[in-house]
């Protein structure tokens, strides 16, 4: 297997491996004089999970969390720490679980009658699965940014100002213009929508109608920005942009991104967990991950012969 | 490669069978578009030539001397016993004055319409400076006469075989050689309610009795249909019960509408005492027929609010009823206001219901109330059709046209408020 020494995980170094399916532990080809474990160490199977659940500041607690659609088993046993501005990408294929696993942490598996969730999730301390615990106080607190841009058809302003509105953050309309303009600022589109507030939200291109319902999020004052997919309807360009704007939002923001892309979770993410069939495989810092990956299937999911 | 070669020549080979099928499949639903605009077009041709001469009534200028001594004997007025239709039948005679002989005088008489006498009393109860003057005044002619001139009595056949005498055909025409003849808007079809006499009968009772049952209709359906669909779609939770809720509500838009009117005579009328014929009770029997249709249609435009709008607002947080009457109710308008006018339309066209409880009525008065006795215009028009007098048979064919368009208005309302209030998400 081809690994070459890296300072900084770009695109260009994860290649796939150039060596046949079936290799044997001990029969490596290294090339820049790397070191690699003896294959034969690494954990194959699933089990455990590998690498460091645990984080500084954690905000938000997974403890042992299962989730039932029905019969169908869809996460086993995860836990997970997520810290308090940091930003973690959940990766894995199709299927494994990534996002039914997001919708846990803001409870939108509730509206799904089949879902069965156990386990212990914690917001700052307190189980947001408790009976006392009203889903609308936990959203507040925890806000969602979907994989394709669902603006609502109201216009600019009044889809940023429902959130405020609703949860009368706001004494005054002088209050809520000030929080509109905020989160539109800090979600990089106020100079392009400044004068047409009264437009109607679906008139904008894609990008800014993800940047709007980023805008939406955050005029609600979350703690923590869950992100499913949020770029893979977009195009490069307007992906740039989002990600650039991940970076100034994690400075007041804990984000969770579910996200296809490794490439994408290498840019944005600070931590990365590697979900395999609904079971958490690896959990670990952004560059040891995709450096030294400690699970064989990790690391042929970064090489890209799973996935 | 042989393998790919038989392949390619297998569908070669199916290819002109399937063009054959897609041609003919194309020439049927031409065919049978062909066949339903026919059907279409002779359906209004038929109507609109029966009816259009509905709309125009003969009538006839006579002069009359409204003499003080019979309008208002002794000084006083007296517009409920005075002899107008004396004063239309002197006119009569000076108009002919070689008409002898009683049997010839009834006929002469007759020519004219019996409502003549109460146009010249509202015309002196509207102004009775006219009193003592001699008025010319343009009256309706006889239904017998008005068939006469529009054509639909041939007066070359035997006389027995028609209404209307030689002698009367005579006066006809030499009113019409003076001028004293014409064909004018039949405005009396829309200011007077119903009456024995074709010249005289009118839809405005019906009108307005179909009116205020619409009325009633509306108010009472659309939030009753509109909420028990918002609460079966969003709020009831999946159980047996829901099932059977939506099953028997399918079925019940499919019940005979007569139905609802023999449930409407059972309970409105025998166990609420509520009055017969009224606009109210059939405005009640009406809504319960249109109850489903709207239930099934806001569910429909319910479920077709995309989820991802609700799941961005429960994602804001907020709560499900926020989510239901702040984004998914006004998506949901435009196809619930199309399914209550349609359903709307079809009560207007319904008959059977209330001639069950009793606006099958012969009712002359134009109601004013929701409790005053009334019918509706499709029962009017079955009433007519009933009608032996010749004179109906086009007033029938007028009313329908009437009513085609009050439906075709409001279907076209209901595609208006669909294109205005669509919204793109």
């Amino acid at each position: 297997m081809k690994m070459t020494a890296m300072t900084e995980v770009t695109t260009d170094n994860l290649e796939p491996p150039s060596v046949p399916p079936s290799d044997s532990p001990g029969e490596e080809e290294h090339s820049a004089g790397i070191v690699l474990p003896d294959l034969a160490d690494r954990p194959t199977e699933l089990g455990e999970t590998v690498g460091n659940i645990h984080c500084e500041n954690p905000f938000m607690v997974a403890e042992n969390v299962n989730v039932y659609y029905g019969d169908n088993h869809a996460i086993q046993n995860v836990s997970l720490e997520i810290g308090k501005k940091e930003v973690i990408a959940l990766i894995g294929p199709s299927g494994c679980g990534k996002s039914t696993f997001l919708r846990c942490l803001n409870r939108m598996n509730d509206s799904i009658e089949i879902a069965r969730v156990t386990g212990n999730i914690t917001l700052d301390g307190k189980d947001i699965y408790r009976k006392e615990q009203d889903p609308v106080a936990l959203r507040a607190r925890v806000g969602m940014v979907f994989q394709k841009p669902n603006p609502f058809p109201k216009s600019i302003y009044d889809n940023v100002a429902y959130g405020p509105r609703i949860h009368g953050l706001a004494a005054d309309r002088a209050e809520l213009d000030s929080i509109v303009h905020t989160s539109l600022d800090r979600a990089g589109l106020l100079n392009e929508v400044k004068d047409r507030l009264d437009e109607p939200g679906t008139s904008l291109s894609g990008g800014q109608q993800q940047r709007l319902c980023i805008a939406r999020t955050i005029a609600v004052n979350p703690e923590v920005i869950l992100m499913d997919e949020p770029c893979s309807a977009l195009d490069p360009i307007a992906t740039a942009r989002i990600e650039d704007l991940m970076d100034e939002l994690c400075e007041d923001y804990a984000i969770v991104i579910v996200t296809h892309s490794m490439q994408q979770a290498a840019r944005v993410s600070r931590r990365v967990a590697y979900f395999h069939l609904g079971l958490l495989v690896e959990v670990d810092e952004t560059d040891r991950i995709f450096t030294n990956p400690q699970h064989k299937l990790t690391e042929d999911y970064i090489t890209g012969r799973i996935g | 490669m042989k393998t790919a070669k038989t392949t390619l020549e297998k569908v070669e080979a199916g290819l002109p069978r399937r063009r054959r099928k897609e041609m003919a499949f194309k020439a049927i639903g031409v065919l049978a578009t062909a066949v339903g605009v026919l059907f279409l077009g002779v359906f209004f041709a038929t109507l609109i030539a029966e009816g259009s001469s509905a709309f125009r009534q003969t009538f006839m200028q006579i002069e009359v001397e409204l003499r003080e001594d019979v309008i208002a004997p002794g000084g006083e007025l007296d517009l409920v016993y005075a002899d107008f239709d004396g004063l239309v039948r002197t006119a009569l005679r000076e108009q002919f004055p070689d008409v002898s002989g009683r049997t010839d005088r009834r006929q002469l008489y007759r020519i004219v319409s019996a409502g003549a006498g109460y146009q010249l009393r509202d015309m002196v109860e509207a102004d009775p400076d006219i009193i003592g003057s001699r008025q010319t005044v343009w009256v309706p002619a006889a239904s017998n006469v008005d068939m006469l001139v529009k054509g639909n009595i041939d007066p070359d056949i035997d006389e027995t075989l028609r209404p209307i005498s030689d002698k009367q055909v005579a006066w006809v025409n030499t009113l019409r050689d003076v001028g004293k003849l014409e064909r004018r808007f039949n405005t009396a079809l829309f200011t007077n309610g119903d009456s024995r006499e074709p010249e005289l009968a009118g839809i405005r009772g019906a009108v307005m009795g179909s009116a205020l049952m619409l009325i009633v209709t509306m108010v009472l359906s659309f939030p009753i249909g509109a909420a028990a669909a918002i609460y079966l779609e969003e709020f009831a939770p999946k159980s047996r019960w829901s099932d059977l809720i939506e099953v028997n509500i399918n079925n019940l838009a499919a019940v005979p509408s007569i139905v609802f009117g023999l449930l409407g005579l059972a309970v409105f009328i025998n166990w609420m005492a509520l009055p017969r014929s009224a606009p109210l009770v059939g405005g009640l029997v009406l809504t319960l027929l249109t109850l489903p249709v709207i239930i099934i249609a806001s569910r429909a435009a319910i479920q077709a609010v995309p989820p991802s709008i609700r799941e961005a607002a429960l994602g804001l947080g907020a709560s499900e009823t926020q989510v239901v009457f702040h984004h998914v109710l006004p998506l949901a308008l435009p196809g619930m206001l199309t399914g209550a006018i349609i359903g709307m339309s079809r009560a207007l066209g319904e008959s059977a219901p209330l001639l069950m409880i009793g606006m099958v009525a012969f009712i002359v008065d134009v109601p004013g109330a929701l409790t005053d006795p009334a019918t509706a215009l499709p029962v009017q028009i079955y009433l007519w059709a009933d009608s032996p007098e010749r004179a109906f048979a086009e007033r029938t064919s007028a009313a329908i046209i009437v009513l085609m368009g009050f439906l075709l208005l409001m279907n076209l309302a209901a595609v208006i408020v669909r294109k205005r209030m669509e919204r793109k998400w």
